[in-house]
């Protein structure tokens, strides 16, 4: 069958306006949030509904075609891209939030919702879905859910996987939408496949909906600084304050470069020499925030803080966080290319891990930023290099490697919260117990007996 | 595939073509996104085909027009964009790089499938037309420069009607302040003030004299040539700034009620400049230009006198509809709310997502006429969501755009440029004059 037969069926399902061929079409699917991978699919195609997904999976099933979901393509992992072509089956025209149910704290959504849209929906009922990848602005529940993504308050409040009561999704095993779990949080009605999905990374299925978990609007928040002449101290007092008996809603960890990075863009006066810089979030009863952010502030002194601050009124601490934001993202611009890790460590052994991972590019003269979500031990060390110097983009690809190694041996995981896709891929193998794998490849035969579920991602053939 | 031209704009501003890291985050602001969801409307699939040009991958398709005509310049991706990317100038470049390759199909189109089959509008058309030629030597009679009111006109909308006497004709060349000047500045009307609010520019000017300005409409200045090289016609922006740039440099103020034309003028010199010394003399220029808002309280802040409410706004509960060429192409944004919440007898509320384009972005609204037209009721639901009865603006183009979704939408809201709304007290007043 010529792939024009298969263009003409997904005409005939999604209708000719929602289906596109043409070079520069494709092209704006070739790629994700990461700066390497990139690989153009042969069709592009927006369902309306649940029912066209089902018309599109049997028919890529059928014909044996490769089918990649993508939702708002924010994603970090190279898990979006279509690597053995065929279809990009984009969700982002199915974005309603179709109920909201403040007495269950529950939401139902469509996958191509945005989770930003989604929580102004929630703020105006006064709730909000914990989860907060800090792609919310673009990303999409469906991509959110099956990435597991995590963010900032996770330290907190966990990752995406606590807050899925139940997912519809169409496999194509079943040939058609299955719905997973329900709108309970309690339901222990045999394997947890809810899950299973999330974070499977479109390799088992593609997700249409999604009963959410909520939580109340926390009453009040607080944001504090603490400055640190060096790096690993800075690590070293998130374990104090959790130790005090103390849960912020954010621990994130800011270091030299992207301090100065802040001073440049946002106007803060921090001080330039600084190594580090901490920045809490307190969330909850108003009396409990203030007692507990004054004994954070007391905890990082006497950790070796050189100077805390807490941020005057919600404008500006909402003006810190994006200032944080802001220069995050200043990093993945730094250089051409920049190779970001998403390794996590148990947060005890986060300064030694600092310590080797400035260690080893200090020897391999590299430049390197390390930040993260200190709070529950997940970093970014981020390795500067350019793709086109192919001696110096080797160096940096060791020093990842190096860097990976050593995460997993101080007992921390590969990624945290980006997902595997295309770009750790090459880790799994090294990283993980065969049985663990294997296993992995069962489930998707399972799901996915032909293997057109986003073919080529997490583990290598 | 078509050979790529010189992609001589493009390798100009290749360090904002190369700036965008990808992230998508411009999704949740872009307005044409937002519509479509589809990437290639999105500023980062604009931004990512530009730059594939200048690897070769990517070539000056039909395809690549329709995405990269297929944005507002809003900027509202830009004013957000976390690795501060200007995709506006990105875009703008692309446009001039496929128009020197392929030729503009654009305007002419526009004439020949809206203007020209309605008879009334045919008519307003040539009386356009042959202004345009008057103005404009070396056009030939093409219609390659109309501006963003033309472009709205036909396609269903409701428009003014087209202004009986032209502000040529309502206004001399000088217009003295009534007592001793303190400055002599140059009026830009533009061309929907010329044509279609005449009397709202006489007000303006007005205005201006009695707060003590000798207000001069220099005859020689033209069309401030935003439309045609916004949209890629490089050529056609160039001759106008020449024109109006030794028209009005010899003058401290160049004053305008017009966003677009504001920001027109002052993007002379990112977009056009033909050499160093001419980007120069551009940003010389550029410096000159004010805002009439921002111009009104510079004054007011030297004590030039007060502003009063002009009695037909008494009691009127007004909204500021921040236009995009105004405030993220100018950055102003605070100078016209000083004015609505000093000025006594209004009340003044701001609206949800003041400053979210209107939709209208010149041509698009033809071209995009469903978008646009969606994109304009998402502002009249935020005008609605304001309670007021009454949505104040600085841009002739949105005036227009926000004037058909009211009245599409059967709202009771009228819709004013700031600059109808007071008078001066203790001048003369600043009634229609016409």
């Amino acid at each position: 069958m010529a792939f024009s037969e298969i263009i003409d069926s997904l005409v005939r399902i999604a209708g000719r306006e929602n289906v596109l061929t043409e070079d520069e079409d494709r092209r704006v699917y070739s790629y994700d949030a990461t700066s390497q991978w990139k690989a153009m699919p042969d069709a592009v195609v927006f369902p309306a509904n649940t029912g066209q997904v089902e018309g599109i999976v049997r028919l890529a099933d059928a014909k044996g075609v490769p089918l990649t979901p993508r939702g708002g393509g924010t994603n970090v992992s190279g898990g979006s891209v279509p690597i053995r072509g065929g279809i990009a089956l984009v969700m982002t025209k199915m974005n309603r939030i179709l109920s909201v149910e403040p007495e269950n704290l529950s939401a139902r959504v469509e996958a191509g919702a945005v989770l930003m849209d989604l929580q102004g929906a929630l703020a105006a009922r006064k709730l909000i879905f914990p989860p907060d990848p800090q792609s919310f602005l673009g990303a999409t529940l469906g991509g959110i859910i099956a990435e597991n993504a995590g963010g900032p308050v996770c330290v907190k409040y966990g990752v995406t996987k606590q807050y899925i009561l139940g997912i519809k999704a169409v496999i194509p095993a079943a040939g058609r939408a299955v719905e997973f779990g329900g709108v309970t949080v309690k339901n222990v009605v045999g394997y947890d496949l809810v899950s299973l999905i999330t974070g499977s990374e479109g390799t088992l299925g593609v997700i249409t909906e999604a009963v959410l978990r909520l939580m109340p609007l926390p009453a009040a928040r607080k944001t504090l600084l603490a400055l640190f002449d060096d790096l690993p101290k800075a690590g070293e007092a998130v374990g104090m304050v959790f130790d005090s008996g103390t849960v912020p809603a954010k621990i994130e960890l800011l270091d030299n470069w992207v301090i100065r990075s802040i001073n440049r863009t946002a106007g803060m006066k921090l001080p330039e020499n600084a190594a580090a810089m901490l920045m809490f979030e307190l969330d909850g009863r108003p009396e409990a925030v203030e007692s507990d952010a004054a004994k954070v502030m007391r905890v990082c002194m006497a950790a070796g803080a050189t100077g805390t601050t807490a941020a005057g009124n919600d404008a500006e601490a909402l003006s810190w966080w994006r200032a944080r934001s802001a220069g995050f993202a200043a990093v993945f611009s730094a250089a051409p290319t920049v190779l970001a890790e998403d390794v996590t460590v148990p947060r005890s052994r986060m300064p030694e891990f600092i310590r080797k991972v400035t260690g080893i590019c200090k020897t391999m003269g590299l430049e390197v930023t390390v930040i993260g979500h200190a709070g529950d031990g997940n970093l970014h060390p981020s390795v500067l290099t350019d793709q086109k110097n192919a001696a110096h983009f080797e160096k940096a690809k060791i020093a990842v490697d190096r860097i990976v190694e050593a995460a997993i041996e101080f007992g921390g995981v590969l990624s945290g919260e980006h997902g595997i896709g295309l770009e750790k891929m090459k880790f799994m193998r090294r990283t993980q117990d065969p049985f663990f794998i294997e296993a992995m490849k069962q489930i998707k035969k399972t799901f996915d007996p032909r293997g057109i579920m986003n073919p080529g991602k997490i583990w290598e053939d | 595939m078509k050979t790529s031209g010189s992609l001589e704009n493009i390798r100009k501003f290749r360090a904002d073509v190369e700036q965008c890291m990808k992230c998508g985050f411009c999704g949740y602001f872009c307005p044409v996104y937002r519509e479509s969801r589809m990437e290639k409307g999105l500023a980062r699939g604009k931004n990512q085909l530009i730059k594939a040009t200048l690897t070769g991958e990517q070539g000056l398709t039909r395809g690549f027009y329709e995405a990269i005509d297929n944005c507002l310049l809003c900027k509202t991706c830009v004013q957000y964009c976390p690795a501060k990317t200007r995709i506006d100038r990105a875009v703008t470049a692309a446009r001039a790089d496929y128009a020197a390759d392929a030729g503009l199909p654009l305007a002419k189109s526009l004439v020949l499938r809206f203007v020209l089959p309605n008879r009334r509008l045919f008519g307003a058309a040539l009386r356009f037309a042959s202004w345009f030629q008057h103005v404009l030597p070396g056009s030939g009679g093409r219609f390659r420069h109309l501006p963003h009111f033309l472009a709205a006109l036909g396609a269903g909308r409701t428009i003014p009607e087209i202004a009986p006497r032209f502000l040529r004709s309502l206004l001399p060349e000088n217009n003295p302040a009534p007592g001793p000047a303190r400055r002599r500045v140059a009026f830009f009307p533009g061309c929907a003030a010329e044509f279609v609010f005449p009397e709202t520019a006489a007000m303006l000017v007005r205005t201006l004299n009695g707060l003590g300005c000798d207000v001069v409409l220099d005859r020689r200045q033209g069309c401030c040539g935003a439309a045609a090289y916004f949209s890629g016609d490089f050529e056609t922006g160039r001759r106008l700034a020449r024109k109006n740039v030794s028209a009005l440099e010899g003058y401290d103020s160049i004053v305008t009620g017009c966003a677009t034309c504001g920001a027109g003028l002052r993007e002379y010199a990112v977009y056009l400049a033909g050499d160093a010394a001419e980007k120069r003399r551009l940003e010389a220029f550029a410096s000159r230009v004010a805002d009439f808002s921002e111009f009104v309280v510079m004054l007011l802040s030297e004590n030039a006198g007060g502003l009063q409410l002009n009695p037909g706004f008494e009691g009127r509960k007004a909204t500021w509809h921040d236009p995009c060429h105004l405030s993220r192409h100018q950055e102003i944004r605070e100078q016209p709310r000083k004015i609505l919440k000093a000025v006594a007898g209004l009340e003044f509320v701001e609206m949800p997502g003041a400053d979210r384009c209107c939709g209208l972005g010149g041509s698009f609204s033809i071209t995009h006429f469903e978008a646009s037209k969606r994109i304009a009721d998402l502002k009249a639901e935020s005008i609605a969501a304001s309670g007021a009865n009454l949505v104040v603006t600085a841009c002739p183009g949105c005036i227009i755009q926000l004037r058909d979704a009211i009245s599409r939408r059967r709202m009771k809201v009228e819709v004013a440029h700031i600059g109808e709304l007071f008078s001066v007290k203790g001048a003369a007043r600043a009634d229609n004059p016409g």
